[in-house]
């Protein structure tokens, strides 16, 4: 007889070769093998007839059986087909552990007096013990959770990847949007830098003839002819240029480039105010500065195509992560601008209400569908084509708006335009987490 | 002789201050902030040379350039932009037609350079506007298509829409192509940007410096907006078409640039309208700089 002590995987680890008993066999002979030391760990004893199981008779049934009075003599030589339970537990080889284990705690009769049957395709092949069933079940599940526990991680750690890519693709764009707005004054201002170096020379080198021409009129040994000469010297850088007119002109464009400059300024400082690399995770701040802050970052993307209408409230400062909150704000301009066919319209309305500031962002754009609206926040969930939305931006939009402990809802009507509302408490129930993942949207 | 008219067109004053001063002298210059106010003055007086941006309120400066060229054909068309967008240069090209896609910044010298140069061939194209009337077709040999593209897809269409009229090459690799260029220009070449392995943009600009007649459509699916805004300076393809590309839409620029073709063929002096920058890669200047010594070589064979 094979034993398997260490229960594996599947329900051949679970066999136990043990030679069925006709059906013609007498009690007698069935009593003997019951006190034969080999069977002593099994409930019952099987029982097959061409190969096929046909039942099994208990160790509790028979005793019940052969312990009466006088059984011995009135039924020992009986078969034991007509003492038999015709309809034992049958489980087969190829089935899932789980599913034979489902099967055999649904039929098993208690108390536990039976074993149960190993077939392949109907034909017996021993038998299995119920408790090294459920043995087996268990270590299958502890690998089971190892495996869970493993995905989970695994998981997270590409959700991190993910909304760091997220972060990435927001930050290509607007970097990319910054860089070309940047371009225009560079343009300019690169322009007249060598302009005013060309007519510097000019000037230079004009400013070097009259010299020489009032040198040689102060000098007495200077000729009429070397005067004349110098004189038409002059007239033909005269002639060729109005010094007087490029001046001026020369003049308006330092003023030009002296603006230019604090432009490109100006774009490098919102940068600056966007990204608050250089700030506080969590600070005190009016979410009208965040809001400014996010439009001048999305300028590049809104001008031309959006009107702004912005009707910001006082509001009171509020402990937050304005980084966060600034990514938050450019991802719902963004949207709505792109949710717009040809011009649109974009309200941005602030208030305070007892302890709450509340944001209201809208457009009038194309509006989302039903079926759209009630799946925008799960992540990877993305309208856009393939490569160009992550499916995870208004996914993170409510997390960060959830760890801050506020709420955002969105209400739309497809061709009228989409709303969205946002709830911030003034005092934080507790500090702003950063759990890892946020912080890497930070 | 009068200087000639530059028309400059941005949404931003301060550019075109800065670049009124640059042409100060040599140019009559123009200037509008308003896309059909550049348009309004191209109907009101001859305009040598257009320099429009590309992002403004109105119009973009494609589509500008694209009524540009039905209002006043002869002006030489240039884009000065800070945004290398794929889309916008797409447009250049195929509905823009532009001389130059110039970027912001821009390094002054190499405007002028430009700006004159086109300054120049547009005064020639105006004084043969004035001449044309009598086009005769030059009893030329049949036009040749050449193609680089090694889908199948392509060459069907070319023979389809030509093979009546056009002697049709279908070149499968570098060599092959240099061969059939050896033994006569080609008229039209439609060609993706990659055969096989090999970037054949150095092929192309070659082919143009040889015979600025030879009319280039790139088909490709390969979208790198810097290599595009090279191929326009430096190869003057006259089409780019992303792949995959309908067959109604290619037969329908093969036919129109078999139709330039012949016109640049009658009318030699609008050769120079499609004059190309010099190369600027320096791995592709060598591999052209060989292309071209092998094409002599193999030309001088043939001819001996």
């Amino acid at each position: 007889m094979r034993q398997t002590n260490h229960p594996g995987k599947d329900i051949s680890s679970l066999i136990n070769s043990i030679d069925g008993i006709s059906p013609d066999c007498p009690l007698e002979d069935v009593a003997e093998l019951f006190s034969d030391q080999k069977y002593s760990k099994l409930l019952s004893l099987p029982v097959v007839e061409d190969g096929r199981p046909v039942g099994v008779i208990s160790r509790y049934r028979f005793m019940d059986i052969y312990l009466k009075r006088d059984a011995r003599e009135l039924h020992g030589k009986r078969p034991i087909r007509a003492f038999l339970n015709a309809d034992p537990l049958l489980v087969e080889l190829d089935q899932p552990l789980a599913v034979a284990a489902q099967h055999v705690a649904a039929n098993m009769k208690f108390p536990l007096t039976e074993d149960f049957i190993i077939t392949r395709q109907g034909t017996y092949l021993g038998v299995g013990f119920v408790m090294d069933l459920l043995n087996a079940m268990e270590v299958q599940m502890r690998a089971n959770t190892r495996e869970l526990e493993q995905a989970n991680v695994q998981l997270k750690s590409s959700q991190l990847a993910l909304v760091q890519s997220e972060k990435m693709a927001s930050l290509g764009q607007m970097v990319a949007g910054i860089a070309h707005e940047i371009n225009t004054p560079l343009g300019y201002v690169q322009n007249n830098v060598a302009v005013g170096q060309e007519l510097f020379q000019q000037i230079q080198s004009m400013i070097a003839s009259y010299e020489a021409l009032a040198d040689a009129l102060l000098d007495e040994q200077a000729t009429e002819e070397g005067i004349a000469a110098l004189m038409q010297q002059i007239a033909g850088f005269r002639g060729d240029m109005n010094a007087r007119e490029m001046l001026g002109e020369m003049h308006g464009l330092m003023d030009d480039s002296l603006y230019g400059i604090a432009q490109i300024s100006e774009l490098v400082l919102n940068l600056k105010n966007f990204s608050r690399m250089d700030a506080a995770a969590t600070e005190a701040v009016s979410l009208n500065n965040c809001i400014e802050s996010a439009l001048n970052i999305g300028r590049n993307v809104l001008k031309d195509k959006v009107e702004v209408i912005k009707e910001l409230g006082d509001l009171p400062k509020i402990t937050c992560a304005p980084s966060q909150l600034n990514q938050v704000f450019l991802n719902l301009f963004t949207n709505a601008a792109q949710a717009m066919e040809g011009q649109g319209k974009l309200y941005i309305k602030t208030w305070h209400v007892g302890g709450a500031v509340h944001i209201s962002v809208s457009d009038n754009g194309k509006g989302i569908p039903e079926d759209v609206l009630t799946r925008i926040f799960d992540p990877f969930f993305t309208t856009k084509p393939v490569g160009e939305g992550t499916g995870l931006g208004l996914a993170i939009t409510h997390q960060i708006i959830q760890q801050h402990g506020g709420d955002i809802r969105v209400e739309s009507r497809v061709g009228e335009g989409t709303s969205f509302h946002i709830k911030l408490p003034t005092t934080p129930a507790v500090a702003v987490p950063q759990p890892a993942v946020l912080e890497a949207v930070a | 002789m009068s200087k000639p008219t530059l028309l400059l067109v941005d949404d931003e004053e301060r550019i075109l201050r800065s670049l009124r001063m640059l042409f100060f002298g040599g140019y009559q210059v123009r200037m509008a902030t308003d896309p059909h106010e550049a348009l309004r003055i191209m109907r009101d007086e001859r305009v040598h040379v257009i320099v429009s941006d590309q992002r403004m309120p109105v119009m973009n400066g494609s589509e500008l350039l694209r009524q540009a060229r039905e209002v006043s054909p002869a002006t030489m068309r240039i884009l000065l932009t800070g945004y290398s967008d794929l889309e916008a240069s797409i447009a250049s090209v195929n509905e823009g037609e532009v001389f130059r896609y110039l970027m912001k910044p821009w390094n002054a010298e190499e405007v002028k350079k430009v700006v004159a140069e086109a300054a120049a061939i547009a005064e020639v194209s105006f004084a043969v506007q004035q001449n044309t009337g009598a086009a005769v077709d030059a009893a030329g040999a049949k036009p040749r298509v050449l193609i680089m593209d090694h889908d199948e897809a392509t060459a069907k269409t070319v023979h389809e829409t030509l093979s009546d009229r056009c002697e049709i090459i279908w070149a499968a690799d570098a060599q092959h192509a240099m061969e059939e260029l050896a033994k006569q220009d080609v008229s039209v070449v439609v060609s993706d940007l990659m055969l096989g392995e090999t970037n054949v943009g150095y092929i192309l600009k070659t082919i143009k410096q040889l015979n600025p007649q030879t009319q280039c459509i790139v088909l490709t699916s390969f979208n790198d907006t810097s290599r595009l805004i090279e191929l326009i300076n430096q190869a003057q393809i006259t089409r780019f078409l992303p792949k995959p590309v309908s067959k109604g839409l290619l037969a329908r620029n093969l036919e129109s640039m078999l139709e330039r073709f012949h016109a640049v063929r009658n009318q030699p002096a609008l050769q120079k309208r499609q004059t190309v920058a010099p190369i600027s890669d320096p791995q592709e200047k060598i591999q052209a700089g060989n292309f071209l010594g092998m094409l002599g070589r193999l030309r001088a064979r043939i001819g001996a």
